[in-house]
């Protein structure tokens, strides 16, 4: 069932990136900017980075880490969370 | 525990839900209105419970008829269940059954009263402008600014009639063109529609107004907070819309505009208490404080329980009609809060409010340390 | 898109962390990270452990604000202050963009009803969270505002702007984490303070996450815990002491109030702050609640493309579920810019290895504070003096965090400066940080296994907190030891490994294959095996969503996908006989209907699902009108008569589990059975439904659908484990033969019998059936309950500790359709970053075997549960030998031999001999009479 070539597909992928990348105005370049610096957003930029990726992690306060760095230990195993 | 087998119950809950009480639904049993409830001030009531029963078909009791309709768990629960429309619709069943528990028996009374005098005090309608003899009131007539509807109480109750008074008499002083229905005017209805009787409601309603709209009646000022409740909230259902100012508001306007002049200081310690029906119910709280606050010299304090979180006096909701035994009034709790502050005068701004709190004043120790008043009772002696 | 960078005023590259201008700046203000409870300077670092820590001046500076003072600017002595500095717009080219602002504490100032801000004694849960914190305002001692006495009695109100469409300011949602967070900060609040009372009222417990009705069990179970039933409203503050009193109330005795010292409310989560302002810019839409609207087949999705969502902004979730959720957006951005992956990235390089085998052991110890984790227990600064008088010691100090970027870039320079070849960390468990420190040691040139680390948190100031000067006793014995081992210690090289960039995913629901899906988007060939014959697991039997997604059009969609791509091999009706193998390099044997098939593969995933419970309770097998809620989904669907005609239906909840047996919540029950009793009102609205619940758990945004069925006139009945309900069959008043069911009403007081045609079970989701043999054959491990337990709750929540082994979807535990998709994508992005590299480093610390000492008996290779060891022949017989990528280090081995041939590098008999020597060397050994 999977005797498709390669070739095919990798097309039939780009394409569809490249439609949804026209929402973005034809700005090719560049490539992950995350907003918001609490463990979401770190977690995403670390996966983002260590799979290749450049990220740009943003956030409006002076340092990363969000609610969680306000909280002392965390559900459910109470380690500390920073 | 004992066991009840829900599906003979099945009717009665479509009959509750007929009669506007299908709020029970949304209660997810919380207890945030027992909480907040003045009965568990003074006693024990649950509303969480009624309001379970109610769901089942399995209301029972004489409870159903505590409600003072203050509004105070309306305010607060969280699923928005409108507590107060479960309670009336139990009491329209109870009312259409003639299921009257003892202590509810005098709203007998009060219904013949209103069907055949248009008042619940069971006074004649040939005298229900007596109260304004000597003051040079003038019956209402199109064209003129505003129609004076003082209500049953400022008509026939003797402490009453006082706010009556000190209200034309500004009212005058201010050159406002102004008029009564005198015996034209019925009761409102808003309490007695609270006991369930909605029959009764409906004619008063229609008939008042019937009289409005034939005098051509714009706007209308009422001293009592019911009535303009009543006549905001609850009129617009015949399909009619008045322009409805409390005296409150009202008296505010016309010190603000300079229509009123105060010319006099008022030495004493204040507290204000909201009425349920004026604050809670139609969120009028700034007016009567700000006027207060116009007279120099008169100290304004609040309450612990101000604003939302006023405590009722117990006398909405049809309970005005009913005994309440000594123990059991939140009145007294409130003239408590009022003397801890060290206030002389406790100022309102509704009939109900200030029967009760004169008769609860009574039972104090020390009644001359503080005095009852209206606000326009207040207004009267520094203009 | 454009940014803008604000001014910090402050030379980043200059800024040493020292603070010498935080001590003499004028400006004092309450501080907001401390929730106001204590005070801040207009300079300042943001938090104790914040990244970058360096300062940064804010609007409060008298310079900005009057061009006045600038004292900081002399007492720098670095210069780095810099008043010139403007906001910088900074232009930046993206392909992707991901959303991750988190949430906003609700205020509870908002239509205050709970004194909050006029009672000094009422907090919110995060305010309490800052005073329980180690660098909060009191140092980590709960002190209470007015007299700052540490509180006996603490109440908390929960769901304080929650689940309220009422009054106004409130939201209708549930925030799904303040349930937990209070059962934390209970017991929390007890190992401060083990007298103290606490108190939590609550209406339904919402413990719906894994392990979260074990951890609300412990919390109960607290000597002086109450859970009382109850929302609640605030009485008064007593003017004397400021204590506050609560009114509650319970159907037995009514409403009561009482006095607390303190009260914290339980705030719910709002929508972040400028969430609107950011879906203007971004032009995407949000929700009515106001969070995030994202797309209901992948919730990661907002509503423009290229613009994904994680975290918080979704709606109110937990910090698991927000790294996850992290994970899985990352492999979207993933698949849609697969082609520049590597392109933009650059590679961490160290400095030159430094050979110290000829020099001395020169030790440096570096001791933690860890805030007051350790600090407050163990007297660090006398652990430190101590630590310089052992052998071979040359420097010695203490830190407050020795993870924070400060304080590990002073670890790197000290190492330099002093020259140490050997570098001691006394702090927390290796576990979590050692690679953490690994990485500092060899920034400063040496081998990483130069690094010891003496764990004085966990096995010391953690399990002796009542015994300080044990406890700092036990300390110092702990270092003399890793004093002795590190001067043992031996550089190890790490080997690199190759990646096949295969990945094998077993189990083809809706989890296995989404995920699969996903890494076949990101190029990667993958192996997707299925026990049964048809691929779509659970989702098979579902019809619809809450949110009225349509499952089997879903469905279709999704199997037709995996199909289509070219580099998904399926291999259905297939039994898994043999797994082999290591990270980056699997070998998997499947016996499938293609015949048996080796597949080689870098990653595993294991997304084998979840069964249904088959009830024995409640008469079901026994009366055919008894059925499980997915019987009765099936039977809506199919339009059965039996069931849509039904006067009467009763769902009860809590079937097969929250129990002794399975100890844990289904969590997607609750919802479900909203979910059929909305449906089956549509249907016919006539129909009478109950549930009967134990607490109704519809977290999250389903709290909305809990109300919406109580508004089609659903009716919620609550029972307790002890009262369950009785089903029996009998016959309605009219003769009609029902089923009913009593079952107590504790707000009447009474037992209520109901009639119903139908009875529908919440029949409890139990670990899959061969979840145990998975288990065993690719060597992961399973929790009490049976589910697959991850590495990490909350770090490593899609991952094994296995290496290369992954898992999602209903096998980690029962979750709904939209949080398995998230999962299943955050388990692909994280197989994506192992596959997306060449190769991959094993650990030095392998096993090794002295062939000259071997006498080839074969016991470590009987013991080795991975296989790592073999025998092999040589001129001298039958030796072991040790396959280093197999080897994962625990030694097991070494204890079997009875020769000792085989030693675990990094852990040799030397190293542990001088360490238990150093132990027993000073203590004192009861003489043997
Ligand atoms: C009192 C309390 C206790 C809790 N305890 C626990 C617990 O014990 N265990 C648990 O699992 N969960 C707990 N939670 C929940 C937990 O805090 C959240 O699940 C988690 O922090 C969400 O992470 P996040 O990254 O999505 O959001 P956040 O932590 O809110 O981070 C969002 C970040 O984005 C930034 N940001 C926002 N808008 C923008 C913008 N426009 N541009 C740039 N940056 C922006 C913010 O400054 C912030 O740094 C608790 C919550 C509370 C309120
Ligand atoms: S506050 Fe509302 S939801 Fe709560 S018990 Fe009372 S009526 Fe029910
Ligand atoms: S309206 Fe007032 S008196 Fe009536 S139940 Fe509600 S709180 Fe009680
Ligand atoms: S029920 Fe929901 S809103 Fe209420 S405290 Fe628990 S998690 Fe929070
Ligand atoms: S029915 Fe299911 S989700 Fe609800 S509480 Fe019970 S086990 Fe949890």
């Amino acid at each position: 069932m999977e005797s498709e070539p390669k070739g095919t597909q990798d097309q039939v992928h780009r394409s569809l990136a490249d439609s949804i990348r026209e929402g973005f105005e034809g700005n090719t370049f560049g490539d992950v900017m995350v907003v918001g610096g609490g463990i979401s957003g770190v977690q995403a930029s670390l996966d983002l980075a260590a799979s290749g990726f450049k990220v740009y992690l943003v956030d409006k306060a002076p340092a990363i880490g969000g609610h969680m760095a306000q909280l002392d230990k965390t559900f459910p195993t109470n380690d500390c969370s920073i | 525990m004992e066991t009840v087998p829900l599906a003979p119950f099945q009717e009665i809950v479509e009959e509750v839900r007929a009669n506007g009480g299908d709020a029970f639904k949304y209660c997810y049993q919380c207890g945030l209105c027992d909480t907040v409830c003045p009965w568990n001030r003074v006693t024990a009531l649950s509303m969480r419970k009624l309001i379970r029963e109610a769901s089942f078909g399995l209301s029972e009791t004489d409870e159903i008829w505590r409600c003072t309709s203050c509004g105070k768990c309306l305010q607060r629960c969280p699923r928005e269940v409108q507590l107060v429309d479960v309670m009336v619709s139990l009491r329209r069943m109870a009312t259409e059954y003639g299921l009257f528990p003892p202590s509810v028996r005098p709203v007998r009374g009060v219904t013949v009263g209103l069907s055949e005098q248009g008042n619940p005090l069971g006074e004649e309608r040939e005298t229900r402008a007596d109260w304004a003899e000597g003051l040079s009131v003038k019956t209402f007539k199109e064209g003129m600014e505003i129609l004076y509807f003082p209500g049953c109480y400022l008509c026939y109750d003797p402490r009453l009639q006082k706010v009556a008074a000190a209200t034309v008499n500004l009212l005058h002083k201010a050159g406002v063109d102004f008029g009564i229905l005198g015996v034209q005017e019925n009761c409102c209805g808003e309490s007695i529609r609270k006991t369930g009787n909605e029959p009764i409601f409906k004619r008063l309603a229609r008939e008042n107004i019937k009289t409005f709209v034939e005098n051509g009646v714009k706007k209308i000022l009422v001293s009592s907070p019911h009535c303009y409740h009543t006549f905001k909230n609850e009129y617009p259902e015949f399909m009619v819309n008045f322009e409805v100012v409390h005296t409150s508001e009202y008296m505010f306007q016309l010190v603000d505009e300079g229509r009123l002049k105060i010319t006099k200081e008022y030495g004493k310690k204040v507290t204000y208490h909201d009425p349920c029906y004026l604050g809670r119910h139609n969120g009028i709280f700034d007016e009567p404080r700000e006027v207060l606050n116009k007279v120099p010299g008169l100290k304004l304090q609040e309450m612990a329980e101000s604003r939302e979180d006023s405590l009722c006096c117990g006398m909405g909701g049809g309970r005005i009609w009913l005994e309440t035994p000594k123990e059991e009034r939140f009145s007294i709790l409130r003239l408590k809060q009022a003397t801890d502050l060290g206030a002389e005068v406790l100022a309102t701004a509704c009939p109900y409010c200030i029967s009760q709190f004169e008769d609860s004043r009574l039972t104090l120790t020390n009644s001359e340390v503080i005095q009852i008043k209206d606000i326009t009772e207040i207004l009267q002696e520094v203009v | 898109m454009t940014l803008v960078r604000k001014p910090r005023y402050i030379l980043e590259d200059q800024c040493t962390g020292c603070t010498t201008c935080v001590e003499y700046c004028p400006v004092v203000y309450p501080d907001p990270f401390n929730q106001e409870i204590s005070t801040n300077k207009a300079i300042h670092i943001y938090f104790a452990q914040a990244v970058p820590l360096i300062t940064y001046i804010d609007e409060s500076c008298l310079y900005l604000k009057e061009k006045k003072c600038g004292i900081c600017e002399d007492v720098c002595e670095n210069d780095a202050i810099d008043f010139n500095q403007t906001a910088e717009e900074v232009e930046v080219k993206v392909g992707a963009i991901l959303l991750a602002p988190g949430f906003e504490p609700f205020d509870p100032k908002a239509g205050n009803h709970y004194g909050y801000g006029e009672m000094q004694n009422v907090v919110t849960s995060l305010d309490y969270e800052r005073l329980m914190c180690a660098t909060g305002p009191y140092e980590g001692e709960i002190r209470r505002a007015s007299d700052k006495k540490h509180p006996q009695k603490i109440a908390w109100i929960q769901c304080v702007g929650s689940r309220q469409v009422n009054p106004p300011g409130g939201n209708s949602y549930c925030s799904a984490v303040c349930c937990t967070y209070t059962q934390k900060q209970v017991i929390l609040t007890k190992d401060h303070n083990p007298d103290a009372e606490c108190t939590v009222f609550h209406n339904d417990i919402r413990s719906h996450g894994k392990d979260f009705e074990r951890f609300y069990q412990r919390a109960e179970e607290l000597p002086g815990i109450r859970f009382i039933r109850s929302y609640v409203s605030i009485g008064k503050e007593i003017p004397e002491s400021k204590n506050v009193t609560i009114r509650y109330a319970t159907p037995d005795e009514g409403v009561k109030e009482e006095e607390f010292e303190m009260v914290v409310l339980s705030i719910g989560l709002n929508p972040p702050a400028d969430a609107v302002r950011l879906a203007e810019e971004l032009g995407i839409e949000l929700n009515p609640h106001g969070f995030c609207e994202v797309n209901p087949k992948n919730p990661m999705e907002t509503t423009k493309p290229g613009i994904f969502v994680s975290g918080a902004f979704q709606g109110p979730i937990d910090i698991p579920e927000s790294v996850f959720s992290a994970s899985g957006a990352c492999s979207q951005c993933g698949e849609l810019l697969d082609y520049r992956r590597g392109k933009l990235s650059r590679e961490r390089i160290y400095p030159p290895e430094r050979d110290v085998s000829g020099e001395e052991p020169r030790i440096g110890i570096f001791v933690c504070h860890c805030g007051a984790n350790i600090g407050r227990i163990v007297d660090v600064p006398s652990v430190v003096e101590y630590a310089k008088t052992l052998p071979h010691v040359v420097y010695a100090q203490e830190q407050l965090f020795s993870c924070a970027t400060n304080c590990a870039k002073e670890i790197t320079d000290m190492t330099k400066e002093m020259g140490l070849n050997r570098v001691i960390i006394a702090a927390c468990s290796p576990r979590t940080l050692g690679p953490l420190f690994q990485d500092t040691v060899r920034e400063a040139g040496l081998n990483q296994y130069y690094l010891e680390m003496t764990n004085i948190r966990e096995h010391c100031s953690w399990v002796h907190t009542m015994e300080k000067e044990d406890a700092t006793e036990k300390a110092r014995d702990l270092i003399r030891m890793s004093v002795a081992r590190a001067a043992h210690l031996e550089p190890l090289q790490e080997i690199d490994l190759s990646v096949n960039p295969a990945a094998l995913v077993v189990g083809a629901g809706v989890a296995g294959m989404t995920c699969a899906l996903s890494i076949a988007n990101q190029g990667h060939e993958v192996h997707l095996v299925e026990r049964d014959h048809d691929l779509g697991g659970k989702a098979r039997s579902i019809y619809q969503t809450l949110e009225g997604l349509d499952v089997q059009a879903y469905l279709r969609d999704l199997v037709h996908k995996v199909y289509q791509n070219p580099l998904i091999h399926v291999y259905t009706d297939a039994t898994i006989t043999d797994a082999d193998g290591y990270v980056g390099n699997f070998a998997t044997r499947v016996v499938s209907e293609r015949g048996t098939t080796e597949i080689r593969h870098g990653a595993t995933v294991l997304a084998v699902g979840a069964d249904v419970y088959e009830p024995s309770e409640y008469l079901y097998g026994e009366d055919d009108r008894v059925m499980t809620l997915l019987q009765l989904e099936e039977q809506i669907n199919r339009g059965s008569e039996k069931v849509t005609d039904a006067q009467g239906l009763v769902m009860i909840q809590c079937v097969g589990c929250r129990n002794e047996e399975r100890n844990y919540c289904s969590r997607i029950c609750c919802s479900e059975s909203v979910k059929n009793a909305l449906a089956l009102k549509k249907i016919n609205p006539e129909m009478d439904i109950y549930i009967l619940y134990r607490d109704m758990r519809t977290y999250g945004f389903d709290e909305d659908y809990y109300r919406e069925a109580a508004d089609n006139g659903v009716k919620f009945i609550r029972y307790e484990p002890q009262d369950e309900p009785v089903v029996e069959a009998g016959e309605s008043e009219e003769g009609r033969p029902v089923l009913k069911i009593t079952t107590p009403d504790y707000i009447l007081g009474k037992k209520v019998e109901i009639d119903a045609d139908i009875v529908a079970l919440a029949a409890a989701l139990i670990p899959s059936a061969g979840s145990r043999e998975v288990s065993q054959l690719f060597r992961v491990p399973l929790n009490p309950d049976g589910f697959f337990q991850e590495a990490h709750v909350k770090l490593r929540p899609v991952e094994f500790a296995t290496d290369g082994v992954y898992l999602c979807g209903l096998a980690h535990y029962p979750k709904l359709l939209r949080e398995t998709i998230e999962q299943a994508y955050g388990a692909a992005s994280r197989v994506l970053t192992l596959l997306s590299h060449d190769a991959i480093t094993a650990s030095g610390s392998i096993c090794e075997v002295d062939e000259n000492v071997c006498i080839g008996c074969g016991q470590c290779v009987s013991t080795c549960a991975y296989g790592a060891v073999e025998l092999h022949k040589t001129r001298q017989g039958k030796k072991a030998i040790v396959n280093p990528v197999l080897c994962k280090g625990d030694g097991l081995c070494t204890t079997k031999c009875p020769t000792r041939a085989i030693q675990l590098k990094h852990f040799t008999d030397d190293e542990i001999w001088a360490q238990i020597d150093a132990a027993v060397e000073t203590a004192q050994i009861p003489s043997k009479i």
